[in-house]
């Protein structure tokens, strides 16, 4: 076995792992908050990777990300109050038709906005601007990472742990969970549920933006155009092999499956050709059949 | 001026149930009083309309009108409430199960400076030093005695003018049902709380109280003095069971026949 390429396929899968952790973390936040499967999340990297191409014509890449997620927050707030808030205590399944309805408009306008096309990052003929965000590639010892894997181990890696670590620890994240418990007896307490709930909407946004803009790209090559939203479906598989309501269950998911499917490219994918794309979703059934709560779901408090 | 006044109060839910059928009572600035009657008589759903809560349960106020600290609070929400210094504490223990003693603690602190937190939660961890013990245990863990002296603190961190416990005795033990009237009783006088404590434990609120009313069917059916209540015979009998044998499973085992007959 050649080890350096052991190494560098491991680094690869957790880099994109990396993307999928931050994706679905943002995903499983909503849940958490509001107990709302937002089947619209593909489409929030969609436009999320839009807003930073847009960026982009008028920046340097790495500050049209930046610039591209306030946008983006403030896109997920007005989601949650426009299409969510108003459907709140409706029976579940017209919620789930309501955020596919969503999936389909935000495709639509997407299309409108910024057309058919594939996009390339950093496009324009913005003269004297870097365009590129800095190349990080390297290689070690026989081991080559990509500039787009080292940004996004560097970059989206650190924001997972960041939302892990805020949820436990931070105000916020607490009261976030108090509301996620019960919203009647947050309110009771004075604390504002309706902003906690559309923060993490914000929120959400802003990961699948950065989860977005770099899967479509933006730390290398390419740009966005509707394959991505192809490339989103992966948050469920990695949501519910979290456990579903658990953001640190659905980092280390996303992380594992960066890797099985890494790794199943090297090794399997010559054996059984269109194996790497099946795999999140036999991952899926395994775990449905046999550990419905994931690797880290919630157990429940059973005393009453 | 009365603290809170609510006058000819009507509520519904879901636009058919009249669950208060024009209720009025007050109760003036630092005065407790105690809101007894039997299940389903419409007292949690006064908590609910106090505190500006009937939305999350699909109910609202009809007719009437409610002040609270001199402001009309009849279709305030809940957040606007809170901020007129009401603080309810919610019938079924409603702390955060899956949040820790201080996490529950630190969620109802939303608002206060990390310094004035600090400070109130030395407090209560000085009044229920149980609650220290356990500060990193999660509150579904606890016992409901505890989980009720939770409740108290963190009805304290929101810095409250006016606290509404709905049933804070129910199933608790005799002596713990003491314990909470006794520190309900002590927080009152120490921070000079205006207190509405809805009981089916009469004789544990007539200890705390100065005005008692009990309603019946929506309806306020008795109003008075704790003394003159404790003089009613009808209210004793009521609540008590005759003399003085009383305790709970016999005024409830009373209270459900008369509901029957
Ligand atoms: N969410 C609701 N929807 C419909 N009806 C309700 C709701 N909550 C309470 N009610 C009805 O309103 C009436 C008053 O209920 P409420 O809970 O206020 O009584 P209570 O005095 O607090 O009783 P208990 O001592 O059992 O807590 C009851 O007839 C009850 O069935
Ligand atoms: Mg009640």
């Amino acid at each position: 076995m050649d080890f350096a390429l052991v190494i560098q396929t491991a680094l690869n899968g957790l880099a994109n792992g990396a993307l999928y952790a931050v994706i679905a973390a943002g995903f499983v936040l909503v849940y958490r908050a509001t107990s709302v499967v937002n089947f619209a999340i593909a489409e929030f990297m969609l436009i999320g990777a839009y807003l930073t191409y847009t960026m982009s014509l008028f920046f340097p890449l790495l500050l049209a990300i930046l610039l591209a997620l306030p946008l983006a927050f403030l896109f997920g707030v007005l989601v949650e109050r426009g299409f969510v808030r108003p459907l709140l205590g409706r029976n579940v399944v017209a919620v789930i038709m309501a955020t596919i309805g969503l999936a389909s408009t935000l495709d639509g306008t997407a299309l409108i906005l910024w057309g058919p096309d594939q996009k390339a990052m950093g496009a324009a003929d913005v003269a004297q601007l870097p365009k590129e965000v800095p190349n990080l590639a390297f290689s070690l010892g026989g081991v080559f990472l990509s500039s787009k894997a080292v940004w996004s181990l560097l970059l989206a890696l650190p924001l997972a742990l960041l939302l892990v670590g805020g949820l436990k620890y931070s105000r916020y994240g607490v009261l976030l969970r108090a509301v996620s418990e019960s919203e009647t007896a947050a309110l009771a307490m004075g604390i504002n549920a309706p902003r906690v709930v559309a923060i993490a909407w914000g929120i959400s946004a802003v990961m699948a933006t950065v989860g977005g803009a770099f899967l479509a790209g933006a730390a290398g090559g390419g740009g966005p155009g509707h394959h991505l939203v192809l490339l989103g479906l992966i948050v469920f598989p990695v949501a519910i092999l979290g456990g579903f309501d658990s953001v640190p269950g659905a980092v280390v998911a996303g992380l594992l499956i960066g890797l099985i499917e890494a790794f199943s490219q090297l090794y399997l994918e010559s054996l059984l050709p269109g194996i790497t794309q099946a795999i999140p979703f036999l991952i899926v059934l395994l775990v449905l059949l046999f550990r419905p709560y994931g690797l880290l779901g919630q157990h429940r408090i059973e005393r009453v | 001026m009365a603290e809170i006044n609510v006058e000819n109060l009507k509520v519904v839910y879901r636009g058919v149930i009249l669950a208060l059928q024009g209720v009025s009572l007050r109760a003036g600035a630092g005065e407790a009083i105690a809101l007894l009657g039997p299940n389903g008589a419409g007292k949690s759903t006064l908590v609910r309309a106090l505190s500006g809560l009937l939305p999350q349960y699909d109910g609202r106020v009809l007719d009437g009108k409610i002040v609270v600290n001199g402001q009309e609070a009849n279709h305030l929400p809940a957040l606007k409430v809170a901020e007129l210094g009401l603080t309810a504490i919610l019938e079924g223990r409603p702390i955060f199960r899956y949040l820790t003693v201080l996490e529950n603690l630190r969620a109802a602190a939303h608002k206060l400076t990390p310094q004035r937190q600090k400070e109130i939660t030395d407090e209560i961890f000085t009044r229920f030093p149980r609650l220290y013990e356990r500060r990193f245990e999660q509150g579904g863990y606890l016992s409901g005695g505890e989980q009720q002296m939770l409740l108290l603190g963190m009805a304290l961190l929101t810095e409250p003018r006016i606290l509404v416990v709905d049933e804070p005795s129910l199933g608790l033990s005799p002596k713990l049902t003491e314990e909470v009237m006794r520190v309900l009783n002590e927080l009152r006088r120490d921070k000079g709380l205006t207190l509405v404590l809805v009981e089916q434990n009469a004789r544990a609120a007539f200890a705390i109280v100065e005005r008692v009313y009990v309603m019946e069917q929506g309806r306020v059916v008795f109003e008075g003095t704790a003394q003159e209540a404790q003089a009613d015979a009808d209210v004793m009998e009521f609540y008590l069971g005759g003399a003085v044998a009383g305790g709970f499973a016999e005024a409830k085992r009373y209270r459900r026949r008369k509901r029957w007959v």
